[in-house]
């Protein structure tokens, strides 16, 4: 299959069905129909991308399947979109971004299988449904940054009336902290695209560095023409290639002695950070999750948090590597922050869903710290392993926060359908009477609390073991939350499913758990169990794209940012000697 | 097949067997049979044939000579430990001790253990960094293998009988239910079963571990095996809480663990033990071959340390760094090490200051507390400090005796008091751990290990025999027993059996029960270390000595409370019997194993097996602490230290055993009177020294009140902040929303009114009169030209 069909394919084929949803032939009288071809598209997307992920058979090199091993973008394509802004409809996959999609087809056609419980409106939910998807999946695979940017946006309004129309009492007031939390993200990366955008020049580029950024040869040979106008650019790779360059385009300064692309750090990542979410820009999270449906927890906590780390490692570091470099300190303290913070509110929490909520801030934490752990030098030595190791863990740490949390979010689910409350205190006892319910429980919880043999504990220890080499006070704090994280995820399990009896209302609604179900959260269980003990099922995809871009910046810290430092600490040094 | 394929293909099939076990048990378990009978089978099935399968390991290790051709130096150390144990030979003397002496002068084995080591496979890889799952063997790793499987079996085979309640339904006694009766439900026979299977994996991954991660990994997964087996009675409040403590308890020490392993992996890029395929290993960097297998930081801990010399992208060269090392750069990081992964074993070993999950985690079934929480997983942490040992600087090393002495005493006296006899046990446990610890910390690398060894056996025998009596009685409380001998002859004779091996009989100088040599060759390297520190050592020759008094006065308490004497509660007393077969034959097993395995002149006793896993290398003298000094362990074998400890020993010990005969035996005191004449010690004891009082005030309470904090600042100042935002934004909104409609609107409608009453008042004009409009036009006129004349004359 060409890479141009696969991808427009992946991303195209939920909004597609969408489309066929809003005929007048499905009607909400009909919900079965509805449901099931809502699920068919996600199964197909998701049939796609494991399709993708299988090894090319021998001999067949031309395949559109994803190659591993191969640490650069893979099956890219540009179209012209709006030529006069040089705007392209480009796309491609690498190893971090190809992990993320697969997770995002397979929490997505999970959570869809969890939707049959919606009955309110089913066709429109399931067409935002859908949309969402088309979103989530052009997010990860777009490379041109205005083609991000608007399946970033696209993704926030069904997100809006998700949670708006189908969640819970206090719905209205909990889509618009999310909306609007959101949306002030955006429109910081908004300046920020456009900013990057009226600074580039691919002239700047050499021939070797444009194909690499995959432009297309029409503009390759523009720019070789040459000519005085700057030849502006939404292209990631390529504003990527610019932001490493010795002399880069956004080294100029800008305000208040900072420059260009130090301001462009600050603007995106904030509008990532927001929707990692970090502390203290973590609110909406918890009021969006307690409210939303339990579908849409999942995927809110399974995929839409990831886009945040995403776009930090595909967006933030590679364009803005000087800012990048001097606020890492920052990125990291504030994963630290997000950690504690988040595992302190965590075991306050009197409801189960904001505690998953406080959980899900806590372990993004985890993300945030890996990525931050800028070090070129282990001692004297120039080696940038342990810093690939925490981008790695970090990485990983996304996939197995997907998981779990995507679970936890959907036990907490099956339970509140039954008895229509999610009061810790008022719970107990579901061990006896909904066994395999609760084993499963144990498991992804477990997952949660990062026990070996278990998804969350490859992400949590490889970033913890990272973070000594880059600062020794972090690591400490960072490590001691592994104690937080057991305390409120026993208390919990402990709240919940042990002791003699259930205490709360609606005993008699209690019935074992259904097939269904049992579908939904046995395949999460299994992921987590299978990535706990054999976490090379994520890294050969992931890994080299990730040694690659850690490479680069370690590359660039050595050769550009190393002498530049010592340049300034030598002028200092002069300026100290005058009298 | 050559022994470095047959060895791990063996230990990792014994080590696989139960994984295989509980997944089986999880898939089917409710299905095996009524209840899961089937189940126990299966678990057993697997560890049994893991035993038999460690058993062949053991056989092809000792027959195949793997260990004995090291140096033949070594083979003197072992032959002077005989002889200063041994039999009437040692009375022969003086040229034994001068053999002895000149061994001292020369003679410790230079060369590495036999050892084989490699990787399995791999976890993940970042360039250099490597993260895999390896096997390291050597005589300990087998000589654990078979003991750890052995009495696994043997405790698989006791749960038969003790578990056979969870064949049917259950009346919980001690769950009321808000109705006011009592918990009823489903046996869970096979659930047992299935988290024993699983504990085994765990434990046995725990020993094959080639490095620090994998440790770590079957860490966590033995510590909620832990919580599972403890937190068994699930409906218990107290069983639940036990089980969150102990986890919690235990992530604590995993905190400085994980710390210790930072500080390796950042310096060292490596967890790997041994070297693989040519990558240096821990061990070997810290004990380089090059330097005598002496302490030596490594060059990554020098260079990680001395980064302030170079400016980064400045290579060091070796010159500078052992220029940096004699300067002391990266001492600390192997202080950090030794005493993160240390912080480990406090916590998995129930050391002080973390020592307070053990007692409570008896409230799981007493199997669970004989297997996990005495012979094997709490000595897990012992097994670590011991297998780490060559990491561990001097200074490391105080730290782990300091307390290993202070965790002794202090389990020791509570146990005097304690009525539970189960908790009795269990802080005997603490204490005999802290014992071994101890060693280890004086330099007693083979006398910590042999403790742990033979301590297993009584230790587990010990508390199969009280679960026999707990489940003759229905009782833990010693207040209500007594006289039971009678009841349950073998249970009362293999548990004294067991007494006299904690207490170490023997007679002197001739042959004594395990216990008696492990004991003695701790005290002994205790003197000698004294000798060696007079500042440091006193305390700790103190502890283990007088330790061993209190050691034998709790234990016959406990016996005379238990067995002898009348019955003090005859309705538990009649109710009583003897234990079915297939709980006493294991019990009459591990009463044979506490009487001979400590023995040293087999051809395969344990000092000689733990001999050839010892590391090379005489300890420095600390850099932080320059006077303390390490004898080398074969000194302890000197006879001044040797007989020394020996007889000090008996009269202690036997002090301790007197008085308990006093007390409890013959009952010519009264302990009541004691208790109300030291009341206010009794008190301390009673409340276990207030630890866990303490540790609610200053940990629980305030970690409770941050969350509360946090959660309260979310809701009040960030959401607050959010809310304010959005009120404020509203606020704007309807300011804005006023004067529009107020002032533009209003401007405008102002406008419009006037625009409207000017026009309205025009209006009258508008007649639709020719006549008159044709008079107003010429009046107009008129008028305007008067205007302009008046106003050209007047210009």
């Amino acid at each position: 299959m060409e890479s141009e069909l696969l991808l427009s394919l992946i991303v195209f084929l939920p909004a597609l069905a969408a489309l066929v949803l809003m005929l007048p032939l499905f009607s909400n009288q009909r919900p079965d129909a509805i449901r099931l071809l809502s699920l068919a598209a996600t199964v197909a997307v998701f049939l796609l991308t494991v399709w993708m992920a299988l090894d090319r058979p021998a001999g067949s090199d031309a395949s559109t399947r994803f190659q591993v091993g191969e640490a650069s973008m893979q099956d890219t394509f540009a179209r012209d979109w709006i030529p006069s802004f040089n705007i392209y409809y480009f796309m491609g996959v690498d190893g971090i971004s190809f992990t993320l999609v697969l997770l995002t087809s397979f929490v997505t056609m999970l959570s869809m299988g969890a939707s049959w419980n919606i009955t309110k409106h089913v066709k429109a939910y399931c067409i935002l449904f859908l949309l969402l998807e088309t979103g989530m999946l052009g997010v990860f695979l777009a490379l041109d940054f205005f083609l991000f940017y608007v399946f970033w946006e696209v993704m926030l309004l069904p997100m809006y009336f998700l949670i708006g129309v189908w969640g819970g009492p206090r719905r209205e007031y909990a889509a618009i902290k999310f909306f609007l939390f959101t949306l002030v993200g955006s429109v910081l990366m908004l300046i920020a695209i456009l900013m990057l955008y009226f600074n580039s020049d691919l002239g700047r580029l050499s021939r070797d560095q444009l194909q690499a950024s995959r432009v297309p040869n029409s503009v390759v040979q523009q720019v070789e023409q040459g000519g005085t106008e700057p030849i502006h650019t939404f292209n990631l790779l390529a504003l990527a290639q610019m932001g490493q360059l010795p002399d880069s385009p956004f080294d100029k300064e800008l305000w208040l002695g900072h420059s260009l692309q130090w301001w462009a750090f600050i603007l995106l990542f904030i509008g990532f950070a927001i929707k990692v979410p970090v502390v203290p820009v973590h609110t909406w999270l918890p009021d969006a999750h307690v409210e939303a449906p339990t579908p849409i927890s999942m995927i809110l906590a399974g995929i839409l948090l990831k886009m945040g780390g995403y776009g930090i490692i595909r967006i933030c570091y590679p364009i803005c590597p000087d800012a990048g470099y001097d606020l890492a300190y920052v990125v990291a303290g504030i994963g630290v922050l997000s950690m504690v913070y988040g595992a302190f509110a965590a075991m306050s929490q009197k409801d189960f869903k904001r505690l998953v909520a406080y959980s899900s801030v806590s372990h993004m934490g985890y993300v945030i710290l890996g990525i931050g752990v800028w070090t070129a030098w282990a001692g004297t030595d120039y080696n940038s392993d342990y810093w690939s190791m925490g981008m790695n863990g970090a990485m990983f740490q996304m996939i197995a926060h997907g998981i779990s949390s995507a679970g936890m979010f959907f036990l907490v689910g099956v339970i509140y359908d039954r008895v229509h409350h999610r009061n810790l205190d008022e719970f107990g006892g579901l061990f006896a009477k909904m066994p395999v319910y609760s084993g499963l429980a144990f498991g992804i919880f477990f997952a949660g609390l990062g026990l070996p043999g278990l998804c969350g504990f490859i992400g949590e220890v490889f970033v913890t073991l990272s973070v000594w080499t880059y600062s020794q006070a972090l690591a400490v704090i960072s490590a001691s939350v592994v104690i937080l994280t057991a305390g409120y995820i026993l208390w919990t399990l402990q709240r919940v499913y042990l002791g003699p009896e259930y205490k709360g209302p609606h005993e008699d609604g209690i019935y074992p758990i259904t097939p269904r179900e049992i579908a939904i959260a046995a395949p999460l269980l299994a992921f987590a169990i299978l990535f706990g003990v054999y976490p090379s099922a994520v890294f050969r995809y992931m890994t080299p794209s990730i040694n690659k871009t850690v490479g680069d910046l370690a590359t660039w810290t050595k050769e550009v940012k190393q002498p530049r430092i010592e340049a300034e600490r030598s002028s200092e040094m002069e300026l100290a000697q005058k009298p | 097949m050559a022994p470095d394929a047959s060895l791990p293909l063996l230990l990792g099939l014994a080590w696989l067997l139960p994984l295989a076990s509980f997944a089986l048990i999880v898939l089917v378990g409710p299905k095996m049979g009524k209840a899961g009978v089937l189940a126990a089978y299966v678990a057993t099935g697997a560890i049994l044939t893991s035993f038999v399968l460690s058993v062949i390991a053991f056989g092809i290790w000792h027959f195949g000579h793997l260990g004995y051709d090291r140096k033949t130096a070594e083979t003197h150390v072992v032959a002077a430990a005989e002889d200063a144990h041994g039999s009437g030979e040692h009375a022969a003397g003086e040229s034994e001790h001068a053999g002895a002496d000149s061994h001292a002068a020369h003679g410790v084995p230079t060369a590495p253990p036999r050892v084989f080591t490699k990787d399995w496979y791999t976890l993940a890889q970042f360039g250099a960094l490597k993260l895999s799952i390896s096997y390291y063997i050597d005589s300990l790793t087998v000589l654990m293998f078979t003991m750890v499987s052995l009495i696994a079996t043997l405790i698989h085979f006791y749960s038969f009988g003790y578990m056979h309640e969870e064949l049917h339904e259950v009346v919980d006694h001690e769950v009321t239910l808000a109705d006011g009766h009592h918990l009823h439900r489903r046996g869970r026979f096979y659930r047992f079963f299935q988290y024993l299977s699983l504990f085994c994996f765990s434990m046995l991954g725990l020993v094959i571990a080639g490095n620090v991660l994998m440790v770590f990994v079957f860490w966590e997964l033995v510590g909620i095996c832990s919580y599972f087996l403890i937190g068994f009675y699930i409906e218990r409040k107290s069983a639940q809480n036990a089980a969150n403590k102990a986890f919690i308890v235990n992530r604590v020490g995993d905190f400085g663990m994980i710390i210790g392993m930072m500080a390796l992996w950042a310096s060292l890029g490596t967890f790997a033990f041994g070297d693989i395929d040519g990558q240096q290993g821990i061990f070997s960097s810290v004990r380089p071959s090059a330097n005598e297998s002496q302490v030596t930081v490594p060059d990554g801990m020098v260079k990680f340390a001395a980064t302030e010399h170079v400016a980064a992208g400045v290579e060091a060269t070796p010159a500078q760094i052992s220029t940096w090392r004699s300067e002391g750069y990266g001492y600390w990081l192997l202080v950090i090490a030794g005493v993160g992964i240390f912080c480990g074993c406090v916590g998995k070993s129930a050391q002080f200051p973390l020592h307070v999950w053990l007692p409570d985690a008896m409230e799981g079934p007493t199997p669970v507390s004989a297997l996990v929480h005495s012979a094997t997983m709490v000595a897990a942490g012992v097994y670590l400090a011991g297998r780490f040992y060559p990491v561990f600087a001097p200074e490391a090393l105080l730290v782990i005796a300091y307390v290993g002495a202070i965790t002794l005493l202090l389990a020791a006296t509570i146990a005097i008091t304690a009525v539970d006899i189960k908790r009795v046990l269990a802080y005997s446990t603490v204490s005999q751990l802290g014992y071994m610890m101890l060693a280890l910390g004086v330099g007693g690398w083979a006398a910590g290990l042999f403790h742990l060894v033979t301590h297993a056996f009584f230790k587990s025998l010990l508390f199969m025999c009280s679960g026999s009596v707990i489940h003759a009685v229905h009782t833990n409380d010693m207040r209500r027993m007594g006289g039971l001998r009678h009841k349950m002859p073998w249970t009362a004779y293999t548990m004294l059996v067991g007494v006299l091996a904690i207490y170490g009989a023997a007679i002197p100088f001739v042959v004594g029960l395990s216990g008696y040599y492990s004991k003695d060759s701790i005290i002994a390297q205790a003197l000698s270390f004294w000798n060696s520190n007079p500042t440091h050592g006193a305390f700790f020759a103190a502890a283990a000595i007088g330790g061993a008094g209190i050691t034998a006065f709790y234990m016959f308490r406990l016996w005379f409370m238990t067995f002898a004497g009348e019955p003090r509660d005859h309705h538990a007393y009649e109710h009583a019997h003897e234990s079915p077969k297939v709980m006493y034959v294991p019990l009459v097993i591990l009463a044979f194993f506490a009487v001979t395995v400590g023995f040293p002149r087999l051809p395969f006793s344990v000092p000689k097996l733990l001999e050839q896993a010892r590391y090379p290398g005489e300890f420095t003298a600390g850099k932080l602490l320059p006077d303390l000094v390490y004898p080398e362990e074969h000194l302890s074998h000197l006879p001044q230290f040797h007989n020394q400890a020996e007889v000090v020993v008996t009269f202690v010990a036997l002090g301790g055993l007197v008085l308990a005969i006093a007390f409890y035996g013959l009952r010519i005191l009264n302990p009541a009177e004691v208790k109300s004449q030291f009341s206010a010690v009794y008190r301390l004891l009673w409340n276990k020294w207030y630890f866990d009082e303490l540790y609610d005030a200053i940990f629980v309470r305030p970690v409770l009140l941050i969350s509360k904090l946090v959660g309260n600042f979310d809701r009040r100042f960030i959401d607050g902040f959010v809310d304010g935002l959005a009120r404020w934004t509203r606020a704007v909104a309807n300011f804005d929303d006023v004067i529009d409609r107020y002032l533009v609107d209003g401007s405008v409608n102002v406008v419009a009114a006037w625009t409207y009453s000017i026009a309205d008042g025009l209006r009258g004009l508008q007649t639709g009169k020719l006549r008159q409009y044709v008079m107003l036009i010429v009046i107009g006129t008129v008028a305007l030209t008067l205007l302009i004349r008046w106003s050209v004359a007047a210009g």
